[in-house]
């Protein structure tokens, strides 16, 4: 990261206001980009890719694609496909983006990884890397810190900062 | 006896491959090769690994089958194969090899679906499927309520996980437990010693307002892993009998309560239980008490038989057959989201069965 990269600080105080901010963030993506979701277990990373699929118009209910690692939503509209990864599994990196068989152009479509930290930044030079934070223990409730980061000349004027409006 | 369908089934949708025969309700082959120690190091199926796997086991299974059943190809009635849902890849290999078998042999090919077969495998268990019956289906893949009025053309969900899967949950527990992979077979084991008392975990979409039919297992993962991250923290030990049994007794309790809830709104006095997740000790002893109590008759197949398998492959196949369905065209897809409500890919026109009439 460097000093021309844009940064976004959120507070999203539940999970309908994560699906929402996955919503906003749909308006702002087009096919071809990479977005890199990072948070612990539980964080609320498929929660925010269910909005960003919903709002973007997608075939399918998106749960977790921890099973199949990847998973295809073919638009409904003349919009973008959803690619959904979890790359937790994928210890050799984005080589292994080749080995998932994916029936889709990856260029056409707007593909989310979880967990893809240090694996498959390579696919593209512009991407938006989402950390999102929860708190540790029991007693923290449904508040998540989120950093939104865009990485590369794509995301410089792309109106990221409109992410943080009505939110919380 | 004689007459019931001699049928061939394939099964490639993960990580095992199985090859499977029967005739009608009899089971006569089950043969598995499994890659799942090959994904063990992974923590969970790697798709490529998985289709390399099943392109190595693929002939010499299907070999060991017919000579388990102590049959002969060319006396096959027809060649099933999961044509979906599942990995991409992996159901291709299947598919592939049952298009090659069926053509070769000059047998009907029917492509069919993998949740169905995993409900149609009770008959080699416990005869002819009534209808309707009840159908709860937990893997690592899915967790669904499935009403089956007639297991080849009527299969209708009810509702389904809205995140995570039920046996993925297990992986992902067993995950911050430190208990390997897969993680179902571990938490069943450990939770043996464990009170299920100990730690009162969320039961998902269980109120007032909530989705009747519908699973959610995300909260209660983030759940075990806060209570578990806590105890850390505070440097005290982590009880893993207790976590293991307490967060297995979530999940059967929401799983049992929403099934026999389905049977009794829809008049249904059969559930059947398949899947992976079907093969959890506890699971089938509480769905047998609740539904004991609630006076409905329950169905689990032995756990060999709820994990993914050959022979409920060919339990369906040999109940397209035997119903007359028709068989699916030569160019059949595999079809990594094939929809449940499609039991088998019938072919676009009626009866194309190559030559070779007996």
């Amino acid at each position: 990261m460097d000093d021309l990269d844009v940064r976004v600080r959120l507070t999203v105080e539940t999970a309908q206001a994560m699906r929402e901010l996955g919503g906003r963030l749909a308006g702002l993506l087009r096919p071809g980009d990479l977005v890199l979701l990072s948070g612990e277990l539980g964080a609320g990373k498929t929660t925010l890719t269910r909005g960003l699929g919903e709002a973007l118009g997608v075939r399918g209910a998106v749960t977790s694609p921890t099973f199949v690692i990847a998973r295809v939503h073919p638009p409904l509209g003349d919009g973008p496909a959803l690619v959904h990864v979890d790359a937790y599994r994928l210890g050799g990196g984005l080589d292994e983006m080749e080995d998932l068989d994916l029936d889709v152009s990856l260029t056409e479509s707007v593909v989310v990884v979880e967990w893809g930290d240090g694996k498959v930044e390579e696919l593209a030079e512009d991407r938006l890397h989402i950390a999102i934070h929860r708190g540790t223990g029991t007693a923290a409730d449904d508040v998540r810190q989120v950093v939104v980061t865009g990485v590369g000349a794509r995301w410089r004027s792309a109106g990221l900062s409109g992410l943080s409006v009505a939110c919380g | 006896m004689a007459d019931e369908p001699l049928v061939l089934g394939i099964e490639t949708s993960c990580d095992e491959t199985g090859v499977g025969i029967v005739r009608g309700h009899t089971l006569l082959a089950d043969a598995v090769a499994s890659s799942v120690e090959e994904h063990a190091r992974f923590g969970g199926v790697v798709p490529e690994v998985a289709s390399r796997a099943h392109l190595e086991a693929m002939v010499p299974t299907i070999r060991r089958a017919l000579k388990d059943a102590g049959v002969a190809a060319s006396d096959l009635d027809g060649i099933a194969v999961t044509a979906g849902p599942g990995l991409a890849g992996a159901l291709l290999v299947g598919v592939s090899a049952a298009k090659a078998y069926a053509y070769a042999l000059g047998k009907p090919l029917y492509g069919v679906n993998h949740l169905a077969s995993h409900i149609c495998v009770d008959q080699l268990e416990h005869g002819a499927l009534p209808e309707p019956t009840m159908a709860l289906l937990v893997s690592g893949g899915h967790s669904s309520l499935l009403l089956t009025t007639d297991i080849t053309s009527d299969v209708r969900p009810l509702g389904s996980t809205i995140d995570d899967a039920a046996g993925e949950a297990f992986d992902k527990v067993a995950r911050v437990l430190g208990l390997g992979f897969p993680g179902g077979p571990a938490v069943d084991r450990y939770a043996r010693d464990g009170d299920p008392k100990a730690i009162r975990f969320p039961r998902g979409l269980t109120g007032p307002r909530d989705p009747v039919y519908d699973f959610s297992f995300s909260g209660l993962k983030t759940a075990v892993a806060r209570w578990v991250e806590e105890r850390r923290r505070e440097g005290a030990d982590v009880p893993i009998a207790d976590v293991a049994a307490s967060f297995q007794e979530a999940v059967t309790d929401v799983l049992t309560r929403k099934a026999i809830r389905a049977c009794k709104d829809h008049g249904v006095e059969h559930l059947m239980i398949g899947g992976g997740v079907a093969a959890n000790s506890r699971l089938r002893a509480m769905a047998q008490r609740r539904c004991a109590d609630a006076g409905i008759e329950l169905r689990v197949p032995r756990p060999k038989l709820c994990t993914d398998n050959g022979a409920m492959v060919a339990a369906l196949g040999a109940e397209m057959v035997a119903r007359g369905r028709s068989a699916s065209d030569w160019d059949l897809p595999a079809d990594s989201s094939l929809p449940v409500t499609e039991p088998h890919v019938p072919g676009r026109t009626p009866a194309t069965a190559p030559g070779h009439h007996h």
